[in-house]
């Protein structure tokens, strides 16, 4: 076995691990671009997510937001076929079907820290690589912290 | 190119279903009505069926007789889906609740419902969000809810608790109760005594403090917190070392709900292991208030007693398991406590003296506890590097999975794990949201069995025993009957005879038994529902059975309509 180092971009379009039906049939999952939230004056999370043409890929697909709390995500459909995504929601998770060239909205209310992932459940999208990642930085309120000194992490 | 097809925003999920949206209005659960749970067992009103842990129904349509016919009435697939935090370890755990025709019931990932309780049609469900990369040291679990005061509690996997309009499911409050960051979580049932709802830390194998809190059941504002781990100068706190931090990261967590006596009104929450687990170089002392009963005064959330079962812990054996609740024939106020660590305990509940203490399983190494609750320590991973073998396991001889009383035969019925493990001691520093185990630990994948243990806890007499070729891992229920329910690690749902242990029926549910059976009737017909799935810390309690069928069914069984 051989390992490599370095720039993993590179890495990963060497090993074939980037795009559609190379090494891989599909794309590896958490391969793609790496987005950030901005908060509104409302205090809302609004981000744009898009399905490019033929890359089955949610980009950004790993998608940062600064707290847990109301986002708002524009998601768009470049492709020329139709997808579809199911996001997590406290509640219940939420669905938008996104036929070809499309565009739509989806709420959500979510708890931070934390990570969630979401995908298009229609056909094996989510496996060729139509699953991305929500994720929520920040700490919880000190009212929900243990009665201690300050710990080590990681 | 055209402007975009307008898609719309994005609806729940369960609009694209058959779920009704609402549940009938039941008459109030309060607190009154609670205490007096077993004058109407027609219900399931808290998680044991009563505040005395006893688990007993008095419902009697199904008994010895008939048992033999009974079948499955309906039955309730919770379904997984996607990517899902403790994908590999989800167990469907619960105790369902029933009021009036209506089931309350919780699932893994964060999902819960309201159900027919005659046609398992489902009426609301809630699914809280749950970040996939919460820290889970046992599994994607929850035992169970609360249900009083018009809402439903439910404890989540990121530790919030969350109230429902019991009969819309729409959230009322949501409250943040836990620190993920440091590996905390919830999976404890809720229990409503008085105004208050009360819950317990998860995380014993995150180098946690361990707490109990109370919270205002309206509003959600938490009226007390009671650590587990006192700080220096505290009592119990010459248990730790004075010159170190052990006890910012002891443990003792409450992650199985408390028994309640309204007359004493102390709760009795039991605690769990010590962190790091196996390495007690770290810590010397007895370490309290790890593996023991706390009792709790539920109006302050002082700790009125203690009565520590395993001091100075290397084994894993938390005492989080239930206390059940029951009165000597001189009218004596008792407590029941079948440990981790293979002993039986038999408590005074008023000042938490020491009764009565007796094996209940066949196999212990790790140490001996004399009748007069002398601990002395055999066998254990004390030498950096070196494999120790002991019995029982880190799942104990029996887990969180409950034993039931019966006031008819006075006796209790314990399921039992016989399973050995191997610990070897590894050092390592404490970091948050990082397992701090101390060890190694690899548990036994052959040389196990269990049974259903008949136990008088007045003699310590074994009545009787059903022997089962592997562990028994889920709870007991009794009914007036005659029956003991109790479900199997390969999907078999039995019924026993009470008095003899005679196995009178039983079910293939698919898949393994790892919750806590209920039992409740309808216009007059009884019903017995159980919640299957095979999951959770498998590799701590019965990793032969790693590989068996999981599963996530709700399987509720009557007789036959004439």
């Amino acid at each position: 076995m051989t390992a490599t180092a370095g720039d993993r971009d590179t890495q990963l379009h060497e090993a074939g691990l980037d795009g559609q039906n190379r090494t891989a049939l599909g794309r590896l999952l958490g391969t793609g671009n790496v987005g950030h939230a901005e908060e509104g004056s409302d205090g809302v999370m609004r981000a744009t997510v898009r399905i490019p043409e033929d890359e089955l890929i949610f980009d950004p697909s790993i998608l940062v937001f600064p707290h847990g709390g109301e986002v708002e995500l524009t998601l768009i459909n470049d492709d020329k076929n139709t997808h579809c995504a199911v996001l997590p929601n406290n509640g219940d998770p939420k669905i938008i079907w996104l036929v070809n060239h499309s565009k739509g909205i989806a709420r959500l209310n979510l708890g931070g820290p934390g990570t969630y992932y979401y995908g298009s459940t229609t056909g094996n999208d989510e496996g060729r690589g139509l699953t991305a990642a929500l994720v929520f930085g920040g700490e919880v309120p000190d009212s929900a912290k243990i009665d201690r000194p300050p710990q080590p992490r990681p | 190119m055209t402007d975009y097809v307008d898609a719309g925003e994005a609806v729940p999920h369960k609009t694209l279903s058959a779920t009704k949206g609402s549940a009938p209005a039941t008459s109030d659960v309060n607190y009154e009505r609670i205490q007096n749970a077993r004058s109407e067992p027609e219900n399931w009103l808290t998680y044991y069926g009563t505040y005395d842990g006893q688990r007993h129904s008095a419902l009697d349509q199904i008994n010895r007789e008939n048992v033999k016919r009974l079948s499955p009435a309906w039955v309730f697939q919770a379904g997984s889906a996607g990517l899902h935090s403790g994908a590999s370890t989800y167990s469907f755990e619960s105790s369902p609740l029933v009021v009036e025709g209506v089931m309350y019931v919780s699932g893994p990932e964060g999902k819960l419902w309201a159900i027919d309780a005659t046609t398992g049609e489902e009426l609301w469900r809630y699914k809280h969000a749950s970040p996939y990369d919460v820290s889970l040291c046992c599994g994607n679990v929850n035992r169970g809810v609360a249900v009083g005061h018009g809402k439903v509690y439910l404890y989540t996997l990121n530790a919030h608790l969350i109230a429902l309009d019991a009969q819309t499911g729409d959230l009322v409050f949501d409250v943040v109760n836990g620190d993920v960051r440091a590996g905390e979580s919830g999976t404890v049932a809720p229990l409503i005594v008085k105004d208050k709802v009360i819950v317990g830390s998860s995380g014993g194998e995150f180098g946690l403090r361990g707490h109990l809190d109370a919270f205002d059941a309206q509003t959600g504002e938490r009226q007390w917190r009671c650590y587990t781990i006192p700080k220096p100068g505290e009592p119990g706190s010459e248990t730790w070392p004075d010159d170190g931090e052990a006890w910012q990261r002891g443990g003792a967590n409450c992650w199985v709900t408390p028994t309640y006596d309204p007359e004493l009104e102390l709760l009795y929450q039991g605690t769990g292991n010590p962190a790091p687990d196996f390495d007690g170089g770290v810590r010397p002392g007895d370490n309290l208030y790890t593996d023991s009963t706390i009792a709790v005064d539920v109006n302050t959330g002082e700790i009125r007693w203690h009565y520590q079962f395993t001091p100075h812990d290397l084994w894993d054996y938390d005492s989080t398991m239930e206390n059940v609740l029951f009165d000597a024939p001189d009218g004596r106020k008792l407590l029941a406590h079948a440990d981790k660590n293979g002993y039986f305990f038999v408590l005074d509940r008023t000042n938490g003296e020491l009764v009565r203490v007796f094996p209940f399983v066949d196999r212990i190494t790790w140490g001996e506890i004399t009748p007069d609750g002398k601990v002395t320590p055999k066998v254990y991973p004390d030498e950096e590097g070196v494999p120790v073998h002991f019995w029982p396991g880190p799942a104990g001889g029996k887990e969180w999975t409950h034993m039931a009383y019966s006031p008819r035969t006075g006796l209790i019925y314990v399921p039992v794990q016989e399973v050995g493990a191997t610990a070897t001691r590894r050092r390592r520093e404490f970091k948050e949201s990082i397992p701090y185990w101390g060890a190694g630990v690899a548990v036994d994948l052959d040389d196990h069995y269990g049974f259903v243990a008949a136990i008088d806890p007045l003699t310590g007499e074994e009545k009787w025993r059903w022997r089962n070729e592997y562990p028994m891992c889920s709870s007991t229920l009794t009914t007036g009957g005659g029956l003991v329910f109790q479900g199997t690690p390969t999907g078999e749902f039995v019924a026993l005879d009470e008095e003899t242990g005679e196995k009178l029926w039983s079910f293939q549910c698919g898949s393994g038994h790892h919750s806590s059976p209920s039992t409740y009737s309808v216009d007059g017909r009884q019903y017995v529902a159980v919640p299957t799935g095979w999951g959770g810390w498998i590799e701590g309690f019965l990793p032969g059975l790693l590989g068996a069928a999981a599963g996530d069914a709700l399987f509720v069984f009557a007789l036959p309509e004439a």
